[in-house]
């Protein structure tokens, strides 16, 4: 049968097709939705809610001029600018899903004291469904929700080559990493979009035999480019493996037809974009080359990586080559252990199919043709749509991009997060070959039947116990080749960003809140105390005294996030509070994350999660 | 394959499981902390290893790691070392150490160390006020510098004083300087009772100004006239120690000079300490 064959629709189809993808969508969801409150708020994560929160602003102000006779007001580009200026690197659309999110799903006691932590007017309560006490849940709420699609994605994505089992593990483990996990719980862009890479590839996949997935895969290509502008690299991804699948066509030097999907993505994806992205309405040239712009000339932030301080192209050519490294080391310590060698042997298994290894046929779905003549609908019809190396491209193409010693890494891991759903898909063709392999040595017939969920089960808990382990310092968190939180800080890779780790330290501040209320929070934004303040989390009115290296010296009690170029704000820690001796430390498994200094030392306090 | 892949997964799930409870507990830490207040001298270097620990080792003994120890040059004058260790790490500044002692406090590994301590003849930042200094322009013409209450203040915008720098992403005391284009720096200490070397170390202070710059800044040492070698400090040089060796002259007092020049100024914040000594 074919993976994208129509049978009879049946109960067991139904299960396999839908049940299972909305258990572990569900599943998903629960987890992250479970443990999220654990989860500091990062700088990036902050300016997104503040964003978002303006965004559904906007909304509402349509609503209002609308009401008050005056529809076109909200949209002249002075009222435009005005909202969506804000964090306009950025496009929209998980920011406008925070904001309706947070919109309809917060705890709404906004006409009190905290009416003036709100970026927009608040003219009165807010009639919502409260699913969640902290704002700051109901902003993440889509992230989550979406982190769930992914699963079902992966499901998906994986079924096309794959019995439900397997596909059913590479879900499980493309969730199950702890830095994926990290970033599929909060309001960023990252987990998104590499959701966005499983959909855009997954009904590209999809168009080359069925038209309909061919006008889909333009509009999802769109939403993608309002995601984040990982997008951008898709087209490529795709192209390259439809010019592979079709060589035939080149080797008789006939030009492969252009297909639905391409057509598609290059209509309505940009038409998509544009329309969620009001920014661009009334410059739509000059702001989309700004965007783009933006981010190819990005600048170096710094990043730990084998114990350098990485700001800067490097020059010399030892230093090129290990930058080059960068992305295939962070894997290498980054993910599940058994999920690699899994993913080698899905590897071995798509090479043995390549080189027409009967044997693999009890492990993968047969890729026959599907007619015997292409059409530009369906253009993958009457060729062997070449899965592994659909598969491939989309692993080592994000991965190339940030081998790449010119590429910026100051985000690590998580710029080639897209490459992952694909890695787990091969990860699930390794399951498949393991327990293909069981069953044929077992013989016990009942035995047999419960092998499978047993070794599934066996070869997801890993992932499932490292990411677990992991919560909620995924950044941190290194593989058992590394050694763990330890070994990786021992090997001087990126402990963590964004500032997200002063969560667990805001007790200790509190009850050391110094009376002159002068703190000095360094690499927490403005913006995230806020949230934590809405979030209950931190009193109205607690101290601030700003940024900067000056600002160390006015403050009577305060924090330093430790990551390696920080080290001169540890050192301004000293010099003001005439000490070297924190009165805290968070640590996650022994490794510090957090000091905290305070003018007055009292007896130090530890700090675990 | 297959049987190795069922054992890796247990293996890694237990790993996980388990790994995260042999991490040192702050039990582990208060109790590793009494063993060396018990027995610490005045003199003594106490150091985590790995480094990553040090923000925990002096959560619990920074008392007794001031900033002039915390911001050392290097650990040759200390004979002593206190090393809490865990997972088997060993600090660099044991180099050429015995360990004479070692108690488990939990996870941690509680070493003494010992050595013999170089004898510091002359600390050039702790006697940075005996310093003069001047700007010396590439016609010849020397400016002298005037000493201010906490640095020697200079024409052109240059100044020396002693700062608590970040090289390489470490803390360091230091003498720092910015360095002027187009003229030489001039350090002078009158009287330096020598030992048998002369220890430099210097770097660029802090990683934003490494990021912003990308001068060379050299640095010339001499002694009674006579030139001792150089030092470079580039973006990446981190922090450089040279040893020079003084041997002709321990046991005399010498004049001894350092000049600095740098070919971009831009962003460069120029830190050095220095030890005559007998290693």
């Amino acid at each position: 049968m074919s993976g994208d064959g129509l049978p009879a629709v049946s109960r067991s189809r139904w299960r396999r097709e839908w049940l299972l993808p909305l258990v572990l969508a569900v599943a998903t969801s629960s987890w992250m939705l479970a443990v999220e409150g654990r989860q500091g708020i990062g700088r990036d994560e902050s300016q997104y809610f503040r964003a978002g929160e303006r965004y559904w602003g906007w909304f509402e102000s349509v609503w209002t001029n609308l009401r008050q006779g005056h529809p076109a007001r909200a949209f002249t580009r002075s009222a435009v600018d005005a909202t969506w200026e804000d964090n306009h690197e950025h496009p929209p659309l998980m920011k406008i899903l925070f904001g309706v999110s947070w919109r309809l799903f917060h705890t709404c006691d906004c006409t009190g004291a905290k009416r003036a932590l709100h970026p927009i007017p608040i003219t009165g309560r807010h009639l919502t469904l409260p699913l969640f006490k902290r704002e700051s849940s109901a902003f993440r709420f889509p992230a989550i929700l979406l982190a769930g699609l992914g699963a079902a994605l992966a499901y998906w994505l994986a079924r096309r080559m794959l019995r439900p089992t397997p596909a059913a593990v590479a879900a499980v483990l493309s969730v199950a990493q702890p830095h994926y996990f990290f970033h599929a719980q909060i309001s960023c862009f990252d987990a998104p979009i590499t959701v966005m890479a499983a959909l855009v590839a997954l009904s590209y996949w999809k168009s080359l035999r069925s038209p309909r997935w061919g006008v889909l895969c333009g509009v999802f290509w769109g939403l993608a480019l309002a995601t984040k502008h990982n997008a951008w690299l898709f087209p490529v991804f795709l192209l390259a493996h439809y010019l592979w699948m079709r060589r035939g066509d080149v080797r008789r030097l006939r030009l492969p037809r252009v297909p639905l999907a391409f057509v598609s993505m290059a209509t309505l994806g940009p038409l998509v974009l544009f329309i969620l992205w009001p920014w661009l309405w009334h410059a739509p040239v000059r702001r989309t080359q700004a965007w783009v712009q933006r981010h190819t000339q990005h600048e170096h932030y710094n990043f730990e990586y084998l114990g350098r301080n990485w700001n800067l192209p490097p020059t010399d050519t030892s230093r090129k080559l290990l930058r080059v490294t960068f992305p295939f080391v962070s894997t290498l310590f980054t993910l599940p252990v058994t999920t690699m060698v899994l993913a080698a042997v899905g590897t071995a298994v798509f090479l043995r199919r390549r080189r027409g290894g009967g044997e693999v046929s009890s492990v993968l779905l047969d890729e026959q043709p599907a007619a015997l003549r292409p059409s530009w609908l369906r253009p993958g019809a009457d060729v062997d749509r070449s899965p592994g190396v659909f598969l491939a491209i989309h692993i080592a193409g994000p991965i190339a991009l940030v081998a790449l010693p010119s590429t910026p890494i100051f985000g690590g891991v998580k710029h080639f997060l897209p490459a992952m759903p694909f890695l787990c898909v091969l990860a699930g063709a390794g399951a498949a070959w393991l327990i293909d392999l069981a069953c044929k040595l077992v013989t016990a017939r009942r035995l047999r039947r419960a092998l499978p969920l047993a070794l599934a089960g066996l070869l997801c808990a890993p992932a499932v116990a490292e990411t677990q382990r992991s919560h909620p310092d995924g950044l941190g968190h290194y593989n058992l080749l590394a050694g763990g939180f330890a070994g990786g800080a021992s090997l001087g890779m990126n402990r963590q960003f964004w500032g997200y780790s002063a969560l667990p330290m805001l007790p200790w501040m509190l009850a050391r809140r110094p009376p002159s209320n002068r703190i000095y929070w360094h690499d927490v934004l403005h913006d995230a105390l806020i949230m934590y303040s809405r979030d209950g989390r931190l009193p109205l009115g607690i101290g601030d005294v700003g940024v900067g290296e000056q600002v160390v010296a006015q403050s009577d009690l305060g924090i330093v996030i430790l990551e390696k170029h920080f080290t001169v704000y540890e050192g301004l820690a000293w010099q003001a509070y005439g000490t070297t001796q924190p009165s805290s430390v968070y640590t996650h498994e022994g490794v510090p994350f957090v000091v905290g200094y305070e003018r007055r030392k009292a007896q130090p306090e530890a700090i675990a999660p | 394959m297959g049987a190795i892949i069922v054992l890796l997964a247990l293996v890694e799930t237990v790993n996980a499981v388990v790994a995260p409870l042999r991490a040192p507990s702050d039990k582990d830490w208060a109790a590793a902390a009494t063993l060396v207040r018990a027995e610490f001298k005045p003199g003594d270097l106490i150091v985590a290893a790995p480094a990553w620990a040090d923000p925990v080792m002096r959560q619990k003994l920074g008392d007794l790691v001031p900033l002039p120890v915390a911001g050392r040059m290097d650990a040759a004058r200390y004979g002593r070392i206190w090393e809490i260790s865990q997972r088997g790490a060993r600090a660099t500044d044991t180099t050429g150490a015995t360990v004479v002692a070692t108690t488990q406090a939990g996870a941690l590994a509680v070493r003494r160390w010992e050595k013999p301590a170089a004898t510091v003849t002359f600390d050039f930042l702790a006697q940075w006020r005996q310093a003069s200094m001047s700007v010396v322009n590439a016609d010849g013409t020397e400016v002298p510098c005037a000493m201010g209450p906490d640095r020697l203040q200079c024409v052109r915008g240059a100044s020396l004083g002693p700062e608590l720098i970040e090289v390489d992403t470490t803390l360091r005391n230091g003498l720092a300087v910015d360095p002027v284009e187009g003229a030489t720096l001039a350090i002078e200490f009158p009287a330096v009772p020598l030992g048998r070397e002369l220890m430099v170390a210097s770097g660029l202070h802090n990683v934003w100004l490494r990021k912003a710059g990308d001068g060379k800044v050299r640095m010339r040492v001499l002694a009674d006239g006579r030139e001792l070698g150089t030092a470079l400090a580039t973006s990446q040089s981190g922090w450089a120690g040279k040893g020079f060796d003084t041997s002709a002259l321990a046991g005399r007092a010498a004049k001894v000079r350092f000049e600095i020049t740098v070919d971009k100024a831009l962003a460069r914040h120029f830190g050095f300490a220095a030890e005559a000594r007998n290693p």
